[in-house]
């Protein structure tokens, strides 16, 4: 995080199992420009490791829609990270 | 065949689903047929006994999957109206936790609309059921909803 003038600020929205996980349900976060979904989810396993695990358990999405883990990170996106869903 | 979502209802609802209200809403003279599906809570899970359910959702995500899948639903069949409902928070054993209802001038597009807007709900509306029984509570087996292409992935090690 060398260059804070230029960071992205993104909004981080957990839910379900991850939400007791990651100890809240949402956060603000400033990553370095060209930062992916990806290296988003990194930030958060860096300081809750036990995070990594559901890594391949769970799908993200951006602005409310569904998004690989490459999707590049834009200012004021709202990212989730969404387990398998059970509603019905 | 109507591919208007106009005349369609979507909603997430904190308390119980006012079922007939869904079904009237649907009704009009246009239609021989009105499918309905009444998902309700269950008084056991693999064995364990139920106590009851806590349903949440991504509710702004939520609203905008469901109207997807009204919209879907018109596109694929001849039919007349959707409505669906969703309840959050605390739920007890019998009662309703989805509710839907399709009319159509036929039945078999209602029976096959119906059927097609329940099972794409379970699997790409971001909502978490979590099961209390008597000695614990766990967060229900989902399933992961299916991700667009990833067309910038980095090309594979091999």
């Amino acid at each position: 995080m060398s260059n804070v003038t230029s960071a992205i600020q993104v909004k981080v929205l957990f839910f379900g199992r991850l939400k007791e996980v990651a100890g809240g349900a949402e956060e603000s976060v400033d990553l370095p420009p060209g930062s992916r979904i990806e290296e988003l989810f990194a930030t958060f396993v860096a300081r809750l490791p036990e995070l990594a695990r559901y890594r391949s358990s769970l799908v993200a999405s951006r602005n409310q829609e569904f998004a690989p883990w490459s999707t590049p990170l834009h200012p004021g996106d709202e990212i989730a990270f969404l387990p398998p869903v059970s509603g019905g | 065949m109507s591919t208007s979502t106009s005349g369609d209802l979507i909603l997430l609802v904190p308390g119980p689903i006012d079922t007939d209200a869904l079904i009237r809403h649907v009704r009009t003279g246009a239609d021989g047929a009105i499918v309905t599906f009444d998902g309700c809570v269950r008084n056991q899970s693999h064995g364990r006994r139920t106590l009851y359910l806590d349903y949440e959702a991504y509710e702004s995500m939520a609203l905008a999957k469901m109207r997807e899948i009204a919209a879907e639903v018109h596109a694929k069949f001849p039919i007349d109206r959707v409505a669906v409902a969703h309840r959050l928070g605390r739920l007890e054993i019998g009662e309703t936790s989805v509710f839907i209802a399709v009319s159509a001038p036929h039945r078999a597009a209602a029976f096959d609309a119906c059927r097609f807007a329940i099972d794409t709900l379970k699997r790409s509306v971001p909502i978490w059921k979590k099961e209390y029984f008597e000695d614990g509570a766990v967060w229900a087996d989902g399933e992961l909803p299916p991700v667009p292409q990833d067309t910038q992935s980095r090309k594979r090690a091999s």
